[in-house]
């Protein structure tokens, strides 16, 4: 189905905090004021890696107007933050590791007050020797960052008999790939409001991923119970996995119980640059051989992944991208070892996709290069190696049956974008079974000029020579949830409020994603229900309950669940109470439109029921995401399938490369939110096209080079194509229960992939390093000076580059 | 304490500086005159969000890359950020706030039927940049209208939502009122923060 407006239907509505958001009244977090409120600012190391001397703020506690100076004496709990292994000072005692590294935090009646005391804080500091690289970081003589060692995390997994597979295979291709720092480029910056109660309760009203995480974090942090502190956690101006880590935080908190007032603070744009996550750099080395039939044999991969100064989620990223490295395909013999490495590099974390951008990009970039090098069409030979419906899962692991892969692979076959890569790679067959052996490093791609094989009918409609057209196309398979051996627990709670609503309540947030919207629609489809009838709690830990994360492409997927356990008994219950009031059995009443309903017509109303008392009528339901029973950590069970196809132009006068349409093709059950779900893609989209063609947070000596918007370039709305279309397949196997699966990140992953496929159909350049560089795509003007240039062989000039 | 979150409104807003200059900016707001003493230095973003509690208006990049703080200056679009006090007296500035009643424009109206946004945090000033265009050309282009938001980042939606909502606007459709008539009473998230 074409997801649109049209094929929506009546799904398709207004989004419930829609109308706030068009006028401008919605109050995000960072837009809340308090009265007696000051200013709260954080010191941040200007040293990659640096002892810390001393530290003295006399100078800047006796500024007028500042109210409070704190520095890591004053954390009364545990002086480290850390999702999964709490690693990062809350403010350093005596070492600094990254530019965003905390030293001090100041509070004061003004802005202007809280900067010039930062100014006013002194802090000797004794520069270290930097680790830039996770290269220099595994050197023998790198100093050490952390007490063990600079590998914060080793992953293995091996099935099978690589060495001896590759023996047997007709076709090698070796090949590393490289990925950038890609930043959240969330538009609101990190920032919140800090309240502290008179009963020495604290209130947190600041962006996260999961409240009662960061209710968990800073409980430990403030050594309070965690009962004693409420978090607010959205609306959110975007986080994307950039803002599930604590950021500011612990700061606000900190400095709210150390002067008694409400704190607020709000990133700059370049405090967030510096301080702020980052998606991880990996380098990925892939040997991935065939037999002469085209059957993947044999997949090897090494994945060196810089995870910066800290741990935050670093492990976790870096076993997504060990099991997604294998993708939908089914492959005998594997072998996959990465390293997640510390160095002074900022943090790297949490970004949508999870590390499956990258590894995709370089697994997709290996299909591509085995199909050429064989000869076979790119789409066919992805077809040959794909996973059945009853597959294991990457690692081997029993996952939830799904037929998702084969659905999106028909999709994208039958697409008109996918039709006019007509200039198919045929006939280097023989050409190939020359080097067959080692189709391999350097000479690793096939010399194969644009405009004899690459150049079909899509790239001659185009007049200038140096213009080239390509298609290119990618498949991604991505898990939802944290995987297995990570806790990955859901829940949430219906009931029927005083005023006589249908009240649910999620410890979830609303980002942007529109979970509102879906929440709407899978309560009015399960109750029969008003819009009017509906109220909403999210992101508050002392309304809504535990329900896990709002991360990991998890949330419609288990707020569906949790709705549907609770459904039968939050109905059952309602009804009981309109059967006492109105006499009628339990067996001919039902919920609908501001009531309980009898044949047609409505018997008694909600608020009826609600006045007569609403005990016994709340409904509450903790459970775990569905994981794989077999004890492979980090292996998944249920996943979402996608295939992007792309065509793109290249200038290659100017390198250039322009998006001209794209098509999505998605498995990931039952559309919920129609508006959402094609958000999600498109937005996904627009991430991966940056991801691909410009996005880089740049550092130099571990220092950062792009420091705001204007040196970091996101995509514009002249940077994105108008034909993206996007095709949503529902289908699942007969007795699945587990109803939608995410959409949240899957759109961000596949596109990388497919455009660096159609630039090579366009320029017979393979790309290997993201973003791709105009200067590997350039030629000079007098490769096109000739009569008859189309036919020019072109030099690959930037082959020894990339 | 839900009832004590307000949002704070300093209507005379002083800012403390290390030299202070004294200086009256009059100015109208939303068609209302704002007179108010601060530095005129001080940032039409601060004076707004800060001094007249409009915080529809959003603070992003600050170096007027990103749109997000797009008000109306003298009817034309600027970036709040880099616009100082003393560059608005006497003009009128327009913000989100005011730029429709309850009824929305046809801009916000197509911001909601086509999905033209995610988190909203771009939304006010995407909104404010195209109010310039159409003020400048009540009939615009598509080409126009994407000109207008060249501006203008969003993060979230990959833009193509915006695209479909300015081609609704570009062919002037009857607005359809189909979705909107939903928009019902259901507004009841974030209760507290959002009195
Ligand atoms: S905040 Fe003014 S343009 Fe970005
Ligand atoms: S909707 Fe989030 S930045 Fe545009």
């Amino acid at each position: 189905m074409k997801l649109d407006r049209e094929s929506a239907g009546a799904r398709w509505i207004v989004r419930p905090d829609g109308c706030d958001k068009v006028t401008g009244k919605l109050n995000f977090l960072t837009d809340l004021s308090f009265p007696g409120m000051v200013y709260g600012t954080i010191l941040r190391s200007p040293y990659p890696h640096a002892r810390i001397k001393a530290i003295r703020t006399d100078a800047a506690a006796r500024l007028p107007g500042v109210v409070a100076v704190i520095t890591h004496r004053d954390v009364p709990g545990v002086n480290r933050f850390g999702i999964m292994y709490p690693d990062q000072p809350v403010l350093c005692e005596d070492r600094v590791r990254f530019v965003g590294d905390a030293v001090a935090a100041v509070a004061a009646e003004s802005e202007e007050a809280a900067g010039e005391a930062l100014r006013l804080i002194e802090v000797e500091y004794e520069e270290l020797p930097v680790i830039d690289s996770p290269e220099a970081a595994l050197a023998p003589e790198a100093p050490r960052l952390h007490p063990g060692g600079n590998v914060l995390h080793r992953t293995h997994y091996e099935r099978g008999n690589v060495e001896g597979a590759f023996r047997r295979c007709a076709v090698i291709v070796e090949e590393t790939y490289e990925t950038p720092r890609q930043m959240h480029a969330y538009m609101e910056t990190e920032g919140g409001l800090f309240v502290p109660g008179p009963d020495g309760k604290l209130a947190v009203y600041a962006p996260t991923q999961h409240g009662y995480m960061d209710r968990m974090q800073l409980a430990r942090i403030l050594a309070m119970p965690e009962t004693d502190i409420r978090v607010v956690s959205s609306p959110i101006g975007g986080s994307f996995g950039g803002k599930d880590e604590l950021n500011i935080q612990p700061y606000g908190a900190l400095l709210a119980l150390c002067c008694g007032r409400p704190v607020k603070i709000h990133q700059s744009r370049w405090e967030s640059v510096r301080a702020g996550l980052k998606r991880h750099p990996m380098k990925i080395a892939m040997k991935t051989g065939v037999d002469a039939d085209g059957r993947l044999l044999a997949h090897r991969v090494r994945i060196l992944a810089d995870t910066g100064a800290y741990a935050t989620l670093g492990a976790p990223v870096l076993q997504f991208a060990t099991e997604h490295a294998v993708g939908p395909y089914r492959i005998p013999h594997v072998d996959v070892e990465g390293w997640a490495v510390y160095t002074n590099n900022g943090v790297s974390g949490e970004f949508r996709g999870f590390g499956g951008n990258q590894v995709v990009f370089a697994l997709e970039g290996q299909m591509d290069r085995l199909a050429e090098a064989l000869g076979m069409d790119a789409w066919e030979f992805r077809r040959i190696n794909l996973r059945g419906m009853d597959d294991p899962g990457p690692l081997g692991q029993r996952v939830a049956p799904t037929d998702g892969a084969r659905h999106v692979w028909e999709t994208i076959r039958r697409s008109s974008l996918w039709e006019r890569r007509s200039g198919r790679t045929t006939d280097r067959r023989a050409e190939t079974r020359l080097h067959q052996r080692d189709v391999s490093s350097g000479s690793g791609h096939v010399d194969v000029r644009p405009d004899n094989g690459g150049s079909g009918p899509a790239a001659a409609s185009f007049s200038s020579p140096w213009v080239r057209r390509g298609v290119g196309a990618a498949m991604v398979m991505h898990g939802c949830g944290l995987g297995f051996g990570i806790p990955d627990p859901a829940g949430g709670r219906i009931g029927l409020s005083a005023q006589g609503n249908i009240q649910v309540a999620f410890g979830h947030e609303e980002f942007g994603q529109g979970l509102l919207a879906s929440l709407q629609l899978m309560i009015q489809d399960l109750f029969a229900c008003d819009p009017g009838d509906i109220e909403i709690i999210l992101g508050d830990t002392d309304r809504a309950p535990h329900s896990g994360s709002s991360t990991a492409s998890r949330t419609t997927s288990m707020v569906w669940q949790a709705l549907h356990r609770l459904q039968p008994h939050f109905s059952r219950a309602v009804c009981e109470r309109a059967s006492t009031m109105s006499g009628i059995p339990v067996s001919h009443l039902r919920l609908g439109p501001g009531g309980v309903w009898a044949g047609p017509e409505r018997v008694v109303r909600y608020r009826e029921i609600a006045e007569k008392g609403t005990e016994g009528l709340q409904f509450e339901t903790q459970f775990h995401f569905p994981v794989t029973p077999d004890a492979i950590m980090g292996g998944h069970y249920l996943y979402t399938f996608a295939g992007v196809v792309t065509e793109v132009e290249v200038n290659l006068l100017t390198g250039q490369v322009t998006v001209l349409g794209v098509e999505h093709a998605v498995a990931a059950g039952p559309v919920v939110n129609p508006m959402g779900y094609l958000g999600q893609i498109e937005g996904g989209n627009g991430m991966a096209l940056g991801f691909a063609l410009m996005e880089d947070a740049v550092m130099d000596g571990s220092r950062y080079v792009t420091t705001n918007l204007d040196t970091y370039l996101i995509p514009t709305i002249r940077d994105v194509p108008e034909r993206i279309e996007v095709y949503a397949i529902e289908d699942l196997p007969p007795n699945d229960n587990y109803g939608p699966r995410g959409v949240g990140e899957v759109g961000s992953v596949g596109l990388a992939p497919a455009i660096a496929a159609a630039v090579r159909q366009a320029t017979g350049t393979w790309i290997n390093r993201l973003p791709i560089s105009r200067e590997q795509l350039m030629r000079p003007i007098s490769t096109f000076l000739h009569e008859n240039a189309p036919m020019v062989s072109v030099p690959d000039v930037g082959k020894e580059e990339g | 304490m839900e009832n004590d979150l307000l949002l704070c409104r300093r209507v005379n807003g002083r800012v403390a500086s290390p030299m202070p200059s004294p200086f009256t900016l009059t100015f109208t707001v939303n068609g209302q005159t704002v007179s108010l003493e601060v530095d005129p230095t001080r940032r039409l973003l601060d004076i707004l969000r800060k001094d007249l509690g409009l915080t529809g208006t959003k603070v992003s990049c600050e170096i007027g890359r990103c749109g997000a703080c797009t008000v109306l200056l003298d009817g034309k679009p600027a970036n709040a950020c880099l616009i100082m006090a003393y560059q608005c007296a006497g003009k009128p500035v327009q913000t989100i706030e005011g730029v429709a009643d309850e009824d929305l424009n046809a801009i916000q109206r197509a911001f909601l039927e086509e999905g033209a946004f995610q988190c909203g945090y771009c939304t006010p000033g995407m909104i404010m940049a195209l109010e310039a265009v159409f003020r400048q050309k009540p009939k615009p282009t598509m080409e126009e209208l994407k000109e207008g938001l060249t501006g203008n980042l969003c993060r979230c939606t990959g833009y193509s939502g915006i695209v479909r909502a300015l081609d609704r606007l570009s062919r002037r459709r009857v607005e359809s009122t189909r979705a909107i008539d939903r928009l019902g009473s259901f507004r009841r998230a974030w209760p507290d923060t959002q009195r």
